[in-house]
């Protein structure tokens, strides 16, 4: 440590204050699936240096302060509910202790001190997750200066691996809001997809808050946001920039691949007790080893079945996971392929056409994936459609039924819950109402896939965080302070 | 019921002169003819060359009429995007196929998009699948801003004869995005409006063209002489209430019909908007203060201009405004009715009152006697945007409703995986 001190400077200053982030409220990102990488690398000879430095792969100087809101005890009773895992029970009654679904059931009996909400006609399903949003770095209003300099894409080099979308967060973004009265609870925020790397997402959750680490979710993994296809090509293309084809994206990726593998390498034989000093750290190579080491989630915007198999083979060469391919469109061709592999296919109901990689683009897309057992999740990438992701859902799956599938309620609530939270690694704290899992909940006016339903009630961890007939319960962004849209309803 | 006796009337007082050939019959229906509240069960259409002969309820198929069979299903007439680029726009960013916009040469007002549609497009039978049979189509943008250029209406039939009126309005663009643009103000805007219409109306009593100090060309100023006609109306994006309001002011001054497109600031000038007979064209998804034009943007925008009695219509934009241009606006009417507009009042803004609008009531907008037979009949409520047409008529002729896109399905379809291979080597 001594001797990383004098060699990185000030650098040392982050990993220490990283180090007691960690040891005070573990908050700090670690590595969470290990499934696919090989453990033995890390059972090295025993450490004679007590004060080595860490790999720094997924170190996170900047870490989540989240504090939940004040929260009642709170027992919803007589609702239809979506349990997020595949289960729909009528009548039901969820009990919400200390932030907490302590019970889901008939005839549940209310602790002292606990609010009753009769839900009767209406329906309860967990917090809506968003795998997929722009919230914050691509905040409104969308002025002219950001049109050239949004806060979304780095746009300087086609591997921004070392940028994290959490640095850009607006916190004050109106659209916030407005997703939470759609009911979504938790967002993962990502760069754009103008380069090959685009960076680091962060995992948020919507509450209101004044600085972006009040937001992060505790513990979330980062992922990478990563881009095939039209969009890097065009943006350096265009200015006689390489990469210029999809054959030269995919030589930009192996490249960045290959001096990843040899940091990774370098790290982890100093942390075996190689050598003496730590490797010179590269905020790039940081991110891009912390995919090879397991710590970090890959996220591909791709649409283009050619496009997913070619970057399948990519993970196989080089050895790491892809969670999900972002928009994938062209899903359906390939969907056994994405089982076989695990990844998710993270997708619209039906945008298509806009551009020529989306040209194939069907509604039926996440019904079949669902169908051949594939992992099937609905996402926004729009201010718009995140507000109404549920509809979304219903839109896909009322396309896959006129198709001869059958996605009950039950099954369909999945798309925007639990599958989301499972490929964020989230699924032990979010995603369905299982008993010890976090009260991440909404209370709708009737069904949830119907264009007519509001979400009535949300709640996170435990605390009412909106109500649709009350306005004392309702975040009020700063930004949205004293402007016309806000003067009373008619 | 009122609406039921008045249907059953108009039945007895046409059903002796039923027609013999070219007649074709939609029974057991349950009707929305544009012209109540509610859904009649029951009700029989009945369709002669092409237009509607007679709706009620009661009424026995005339011989030798082709039956459709409506098993009870919802019946209304086909609807009405009052805002697209069907016909211009092909593969949104792929610039050789798209014809919605110019940006150099001498076309401001002068351009016009009628000559550029193109009734093979893939997003043509997708919107007849989604229930459309009308589409008003507007250039975004020409050479000299405020203008765009004129618009058209389609009817969305199978052939090459998609043009329902051509220049049907002349589009123009206000507000701080478009002034920034152009690196200017947004009274630089309405001064070259109120100039150019100026000029038009010079233009017009002048005998022979030639050299004078006017900054319209012969072309755009030709193409106003409509405009301060009063012939066509002046369709203007304005997002502020002060544009609205503007906008406004120059249809009473230059004796102008003004139709306002976007209009998200609108439910606050409701009242104006409505004693001085100005419809909008909105998107009721737009809730976002997405730039500072549209600080007031909220749901209930088109539930307080209905309540006010101003006429209004839908038009989404984005990715849905063509490629999806049906149940991207049946979506965004839902989400209207959900916050507060009437069911009906939601129909009405997808058929009659874009009819009105863009000037073509008298053939098409109601299931109502001598109007165009355009019909479609719903699995479902067309406001849930799950729901299809089963069956879409287009001045009376059944069109196909099948798509690119569900031969891919059916290429796809689970159980099907080999489709990509040719013919002779699938199972």
């Amino acid at each position: 440590m001594t001797a990383g001190r004098r060699r990185v400077g000030g650098l040392v200053l982050s990993f220490v204050f990283a180090l007691s982030a960690c040891a005070t409220d573990g908050a700090v990102a670690l590595r969470h699936d290990d499934s696919h990488h090989d453990d033995s690398r890390h059972n090295g000879p025993p450490r004679e240096d007590e004060a080595r430095a860490p790999l720094p792969f997924a170190l996170d100087a900047y870490p989540s302060t989240y504090k939940p809101l004040p929260r009642v005890d709170t027992l919803i009773t007589h609702a239809t509910v979506l349990d997020g895992a595949g289960n729909r029970l009528d009548d039901a009654d969820l009990l919400l202790r200390d932030g907490k679904v302590v019970a889901l059931g008939q005839k549940l009996s209310a602790p002292p001190g606990a609010t009753v909400i009769d839900a009767r006609g209406r329906w309860v399903t967990p917090g809506v997750v968003d795998i997929h949003s722009h919230l914050g770095d691509f905040a409104a209003p969308y002025v002219q200066p950001d049109w050239s300099h949004s806060d979304v894409n780095e746009v300087t080099d086609p591997n921004t691996a070392e940028v994290w979308a959490q640095h850009s967060i607006e916190v004050q973004d109106p659209q916030f809001s407005r997703a939470l009265a759609g009911g979504v609870t938790t967002l993962q925020i990502l760069p754009g997809s103008s380069n090959l790397f685009g960076g680091r997402t962060v995992v948020l959750k919507n509450v209101p808050a004044t600085t972006v680490q009040a937001m992060k979710f505790p513990g979330a993994a980062q992922g990478l946001k990563m881009a095939c296809g039209e969009n890097p090509k065009y943006t350096y293309g265009d200015k006689g920039r390489f990469p210029s084809s999809r054959m030269g994206e995919i030589a930009g990726d192996r490249d960045a691949w290959l001096k990843a593998q040899h940091y990774e390498h370098e790290w982890l034989d100093y942390e075996q007790g190689h050598g003496h000093e730590p490797p010179q750290r590269d905020l790039k190579l940081d991110t891009l080893a912390g995919v090879l080491h397991g710590d970090i989630k890959v996220h591909i915007h791709c649409y283009r079945a050619d496009d997913m198999a070619t970057m399948i083979d990519m993970s196989h060469e080089f050895g790491f996971q892809i969670t999900a391919f972002h928009h994938a469109v062209e899903a359906y061709k390939i969907p056994e392929l994405l089982v076989q592999n695990h990844i998710c296919a993270v997708v619209w109901s039906d945008w298509w056409g806009y551009k020529m990689e989306a040209l194939d683009a069907i509604r039926e897309n996440a019904a079949f994936v669902d169908a051949a057992g594939g992992c099937v999740t609905m996402h926004s990438d729009s201010a718009v459609i995140g507000q109404r992701l549920t509809v979304e859902a219903g839109k896909a799956a009322a396309a896959g039924r006129r198709a001869g599938l059958t996605l009950p309620p039950e099954h369909i609530i999945q798309w925007v819950t639990l599958n989301p939270a499972r490929a964020m690694g989230l699924n032990d704290r979010i995603g369905s109402l299982a008993p010890g899992k976090n009260a991440d909940v909404v209370i709708w006016s009737g069904d949830p896939f119907s264009i007519y339903t509001h979400a009535d009630e949300v709640f996170i961890d435990g605390a009412l965080i909106y109500d649709r007939k009350d306005p004392r319960h309702r975040p009020l962004d700063d930004f949205d302070l004293g402007q016309p849209a806000q003067e009373p309803r008619s | 019921m009122s609406a039921r006796a008045l249907l059953a009337a108009l039945a007895m007082s046409v059903i002796g002169a039923a027609a013999h050939a070219e007649t074709l019959v939609v029974t057991n229906a349950r009707l929305w003819t544009a012209a109540q509240a509610q859904p009649v069960d029951n009700a029989t259409i009945v369709i002669k060359d092409g237009k509607v002969f007679t709706v009620g309820i009661g009424i026995k198929a005339p011989a030798h009429a082709r039956v459709i069979d409506a098993k009870g299903r919802l019946v209304t007439p086909g609807l009405m995007n009052a805002g697209t680029q069907l016909g211009l726009v092909e593969v949104s960013s792929v610039g050789d196929t798209t014809d919605q916009a110019v940006t150099s040469g001498p076309l401001g007002a002068a351009f016009d998009v009628e000559y550029a549609l193109n009734p093979n497009s893939m997003l043509l039978p997708r919107a007849r699948a989604d229930g459309l049979t009308r589409a008003a189509t507007y250039p975004s943008g020409s050479a000299n801003a405020p203008f765009a250029g004129a618009a058209a209406v389609l009817r969305l039939s199978e052939g090459p004869d998609i043009l329902d009126r051509a220049k049907a309005a002349m589009v123009v663009v206000t507000g701080g995005v478009a002034a920034a643009q152009h690196d200017g103000s947004r009274s630089a805007q309405w001064i070259l409006l109120r100039n150019a219409l100026s000029e038009a109306k010079r233009y017009a009593q002048v005998a022979k063209g030639g050299p004078r100090d006017q900054l319209l060309n012969h072309l755009d100023a030709e193409a106003l002489l409509p405009v301060v006609g009063g012939h066509e109306p002046l369709a203007v994006f304005a997002s502020r209430e002060s544009d609205i309001r503007e906008a406004v002011k120059v249809g009473d001054d230059f004796g102008v019909r003004v139709i306002v497109f976007g209009g998200q600031e609108a439910w606050r000038c409701a009242g104006l908007l409505a004693r001085k007979h100005v419809a909008v064209v909105l998107d009721p998804l737009d809730d976002q203060p997405a730039t500072f034009d549209q600080m007031g943007a909220r749901l209930d925008n088109a539930a307080i201009l209905d309540r006010a009695g101003v006429t209004i219509a839908f038009s989404v934009p984005g990715i849905q405004l063509s490629h999806n241009a049906g149940t991207g606006m049946r979506e965004a009417a839902g989400i209207a009715v959900a916050n507060g507009l009437p069911w009906a009042q939601a129909m009405k803004a997808m058929t009659v009152n874009p009819a009105h609008i863009w000037n073509i009531e008298d053939h098409y907008g109601a299931l109502a006697p001598g109007l165009d037979a355009d019909l479609v009949i719903w699995d479902g409520d067309p406001l849930e945007p799950g729901s299809a047409p089963t069956t879409v008529l287009v001045r009376g002729q059944p069109v196909s409703l099948t798509t690119r896109q569900d031969l891919l399905r059916e290429r796809y379809a689970p159980g099907h995986r080999a489709d990509a291979w040719p013919p002779a080597y699938r199972q």
